[in-house]
C-alpha cells in the first residue's frame, strides 16, 4: 500500500520566503528567458567543489543539511533554502493562513518511513510525552512524542502511508 | 655597520614582502617558527628559520622584546624589521635593539615616541604651523575639562586616547549630556588597550575622506613623500580598500598637504618610511590626525604607482645611505587598488571568521599584484589578524583600476572559510564609490547590506538545495524500503534514474 502521491514540482524557499521552483525530474537545464543554460555541479583537486554555469565557476560549500534545510555557500555568501514539495508548501499555507496568532507546534516526520499507528485523535488534548505517531523506519517502531501540552487541531498522518523525513503529521496549538 | 642579516619580527604576508626584497638586496633573513602556525607560509622564504615552537607562552613571540632580541642576538642577526603591527610601534623595542647594536630598520626611538604619543604629536604639529582640528591643549583631566573645552569649540566633538591607534579609545559626543558617559569609556577603553588612561579632545570633523601621505626620510634630514593614499573606505576605523591616489586631490592640494606632512615629518627628524594621517572635509580643508611611524598594510598602491620599493628604501635608510630620490624625481602614474581579503563575515557584519583554508588560487594577471602569507592548508588562526591576502590592482586611471579589479575578484578563488569578497564586489559595483564621492561614513551611512547580491547566483544556489533534497531523500527513501516491493518505486528513485548527477 503506497499512496504516496505524484510530485511534479520541489519549491526552495529562501530564508526571505522567495521562491524558486524547480520541474520533476530535477534537470540540470535551467530556463532563462528563451535560452537554457546548463548547470553542472563539480569537483577537482585544484577547485574543490563548484558550479559551473555560464563557463564560470562558482565555489560552493554545503555548510550545514537537516531535515530538508540547506544552508548553501555560494560564491562566498551563505543561502538558507527550505526545500518544499507541492503538498508540504500547502500544509505551510494551509498552517500559517490559520488564526495565527496562537502558537503552533509542528510534528514533523523526524525521517523517512510508514506510519504504523496514529493514536492522536483531532480536537483531543494531548500532553508533553505522550505519542503522537509511530513511525517505522529501518525496521524500528519509533514513537514519535508531543513537545508540549496542547491540543491537537490537525492530524495529517495514516496508518499504513509512507512519510517523507520532514512531511508535517499533526498540529498542536499549544496551550 | 652594513646589515647582513635581518630578523624578521613579524609572520604572514609582511614577513614575505620584507624577506622578499632582502633577498633581491643580497641580505640574509631570519624568520620565527611558533607553535601557533609551525608550518607557515613565511618560514620558507627565511634564509634561516629560528625555531621557537617550544614556546607555548600566551604573548605572541613576536610581542615579546627580550625574547626577540635574544633571538637576534643568538641567530647573529645584526639588524630587526618589525613589519607592522606588534612592536613595529614600540619606542621601548626600538631602543633595545640599539642598546644590543642591532639596528632597527625604522625611525628613531624618539621619533616613535613622539609620533606614538597623541597629545606631543599634537603639540609638535601644532609648533610646526601644521592644520589641526581645533582641541584640548594636552591631555584633559575630567569630563567638566571636556565640556568646558567642548563648548568652546563646539559639538560634536571627538574624544582619543592619547597613546591610542587603530580606533580604540574614541569616543563621539554630540551634546554636553553625553559627556561624562563618553568620557569614562574612552578613558577605559584607553587604560585597557594601551595601559594609559590619557585621553583628550578635537573638534569631531564630520564625513571626511581618510587622506594619508607616504613620506621617506633619511638620517641626513632629507624628507620627502610619495603622494597620498585614500583610505576612506574604513568600518569602525579598520581599512578595509585604499587607493593611491586619491581622487579628492589635485595638483595644487597634493603639493600644499604633501610639504604639511614633510614638515610634521622634520619636526621629529623622522628617518625611515612612514605616514602622515589627515582628514579632509568637503570644503578641502585638512587636518593633522596622526603619523604611523612604521610600513603600513596599505604601503603597495604606493608602490605601484611611484615604482618605489619601500622596504628597500627603509633597509638602505637604515644602513645610513642619503636618499637618492628628490621630491622632483616623484612621478605618480596610473592608478592602485588594495583590497584586504580577510577572513571575515560580511553577513554577520565582519565578525571573524577563523579557519583552514582548503583551496586558494589568486588572479595572476599583469595588472595584479598579490601579496599573501596565506596558502592550501594554512589556517586563519584566532590570536592573529583575519587577513587571507591583498589584491593589489592597477589601471591607467581609476576607472580602469575599478574595472580590473572587478574582473579580480572574479578570479579570486578561496574555500575554507567566509571572506570579505562580497563586500569588495558590492563595493566596485557601487556609484558613489565609482564616482569617488564616498567618505568615511560610507559603509555606515551609504550601505543597506555589506554584500553583492545576484539574482542568478541565489537561483543556482536555490538549484543546488533542491539537488541536494532530490539526492538525499531518495537515498534514504531506498533504504527504509529495502524489503519493500520494488513495485512501490517512488517518483525519486525515478527522478534519480532518469537524471544523472
Amino acid at each position: 500500500m503506497n499512496d504516496t502521491p505524484k510530485i511534479d514540482k520541489l519549491y526552495a524557499l529562501s530564508s526571505e520566503k522567495k521562491k524558486f521552483s524547480f520541474r520533476l525530474p530535477l534537470s540540470n537545464r535551467i530556463r532563462i528567458g528563451k535560452r537554457n543554460y546548463v548547470v553542472q555541479l563539480k569537483g577537482d583537486e585544484k577547485y574543490g567543489t563548484y558550479i559551473l554555469w555560464k563557463n564560470r565557476r562558482y565555489p560552493v560549500e554545503i555548510v550545514r543539511s537537516r531535515q530538508n534545510k540547506y544552508e548553501i555557500l555560494f560564491n562566498d555568501i551563505s543561502y538558507t533554502f527550505t526545500v518544499e514539495t507541492p503538498f508540504s508548501l500547502q500544509r505551510m499555507k494551509v498552517l500559517s493562513s490559520g488564526k495565527g496568532k496562537a502558537e503552533k507546534e509542528l510534528i514533523k516526520a523526524p525521517m523517512p518511513g510508514k506510519i504504523i499507528d496514529v493514536p492522536a485523535r483531532e480536537g483531543s488534548t494531548i500532553l508533553r510525552g505522550e505519542t503522537v505517531v509511530i513511525l517505522e523506519a529501518m525496521k524500528m517502531q519509533n514513537e514519535i512524542l508531543s513537545p508540549v501540552n496542547g491540543k491537537i487541531v490537525r492530524v495529517n498522518a495514516k496508518a499504513g502511508t509512507n512519510v517523507m523525513k520532514d512531511d508535517v503529521l499533526a498540529e498542536i496549538k499549544v496551550e | 655597520m652594513k646589515i647582513a642579516k635581518i630578523l624578521i619580527a613579524n609572520r604572514g604576508e609582511i614577513a614575505i614582502r620584507i624577506m622578499k626584497t632582502a633577498k633581491m638586496m643580497g641580505i640574509r633573513t631570519v624568520a620565527i617558527r611558533t607553535a601557533v602556525e609551525p608550518a607557515a607560509m613565511y618560514l620558507s622564504f627565511a634564509d634561516e628559520v629560528f625555531d621557537n615552537s617550544e614556546d607555548e607562552s600566551e604573548i605572541p613571540v613576536f610581542l615579546n622584546v627580550e625574547k626577540l632580541i635574544a633571538i637576534a642576538l643568538k641567530s647573529g642577526a645584526n639588524a630587526v624589521h618589525p613589519g607592522y603591527g606588534f612592536l613595529a610601534e614600540s619606542a621601548y623595542f626600538a631602543q633595545k635593539c640599539l642598546d644590543n647594536n642591532i639596528i632597527y630598520i625604522g625611525p628613531s626611538p624618539d621619533a616613535i615616541y613622539k609620533m606614538g604619543n597623541k597629545t606631543i604629536a599634537r603639540r609638535l604639529a601644532l609648533k610646526s604651523g601644521i592644520p589641526m582640528a581645533m582641541g584640548s591643549e594636552g591631555n584633559i583631566s575630567d569630563e567638566e575639562e571636556a565640556v568646558r573645552i567642548a563648548d568652546k569649540i563646539g559639538y560634536p566633538v571627538i574624544i582619543k586616547a592619547a597613546s591610542g591607534g587603530g580606533g580604540r579609545g574614541m569616543r563621539i559626543v554630540r551634546k554636553a549630556e553625553e559627556m561624562e558617559r563618553m568620557f569614562t569609556i574612552a578613558s577605559k577603553e584607553a587604560e585597557k588597550a594601551f595601559n594609559d588612561p590619557s585621553v583628550f579632545i578635537e573638534k569631531y570633523i564630520e564625513n571626511p575622506k581618510h587622506i594619508e601621505f607616504q613620506i621617506l626620510g633619511d638620517s641626513k634630514g632629507n624628507i620627502i613623500h610619495l603622494g597620498e593614499r585614500e583610505c576612506s573606505i574604513q568600518r569602525k576605523h579598520q581599512k578595509l580598500l585604499e587607493e593611491a591616489p586619491s581622487c579628492a586631490l589635485d595638483a595644487g592640494l597634493r603639493k600644499k598637504m604633501g610639504e604639511m606632512a614633510v614638515r610634521i615629518a622634520k619636526a621629529v627628524d623622522y628617518s625611515s618610511a612612514g605616514t602622515v594621517e589627515f582628514l579632509l572635509d568637503s570644503e578641502r580643508n585638512f587636518y593633522f590626525m596622526e603619523m604611523n611611524t612604521r610600513i603600513q598594510v596599505e604601503h603597495p598602491v604606493t608602490e605601484v604607482i611611484t615604482g618605489i620599493d619601500l622596504v628597500e628604501q627603509q633597509i638602505r635608510i637604515a644602513n645610513g645611505e642619503t636618499l637618492k630620490l628628490k621630491q622632483e624625481d616623484i612621478k605618480l602614474r596610473g592608478w592602485a587598488i588594495e583590497c584586504r581579503i580577510n577572513a571575515e563575515d560580511v553577513q554577520a557584519g565582519f565578525a571573524p571568521s577563523p579557519g583552514k583554508i582548503e583551496k586558494i588560487s589568486m588572479p595572476s594577471d599583469n595588472y595584479v599584484r598579490v601579496d599573501t602569507g596565506i596558502q592550501e592548508g594554512s589556517a586563519i588562526v584566532s590570536s592573529y589578524d583575519s587577513m587571507i591576502a591583498k589584491l593589489i590592482v592597477s589601471g591607467k586611471d581609476r576607472k580602469e583600476a575599478i574595472r580590473n579589479c572587478k574582473m579580480a575578484l572574479d578570479k579570486v578563488w578561496i574555500k575554507g572559510t567566509k571572506t570579505t569578497l562580497p563586500f569588495f564586489r558590492l563595493l566596485v559595483r557601487n556609484q558613489k564609490f565609482i564616482d569617488g564621492s564616498f567618505t568615511t561614513a560610507f559603509i555606515e551611512k551609504d550601505l543597506d547590506k555589506y554584500y553583492f547580491y545576484s539574482d542568478y547566483e541565489e537561483m543556482l544556489a536555490a538549484w543546488l538545495a533542491t539537488r541536494l533534497f532530490v539526492d538525499e531523500n531518495l537515498q534514504e527513501t531506498n533504504t527504509s524500503r529495502d524489503a519493500a516491493n520494488s513495485s512501490e518505486m517512488s517518483p525519486w528513485l525515478l527522478n534519480k534514474r532518469i537524471t544523472q548527477f
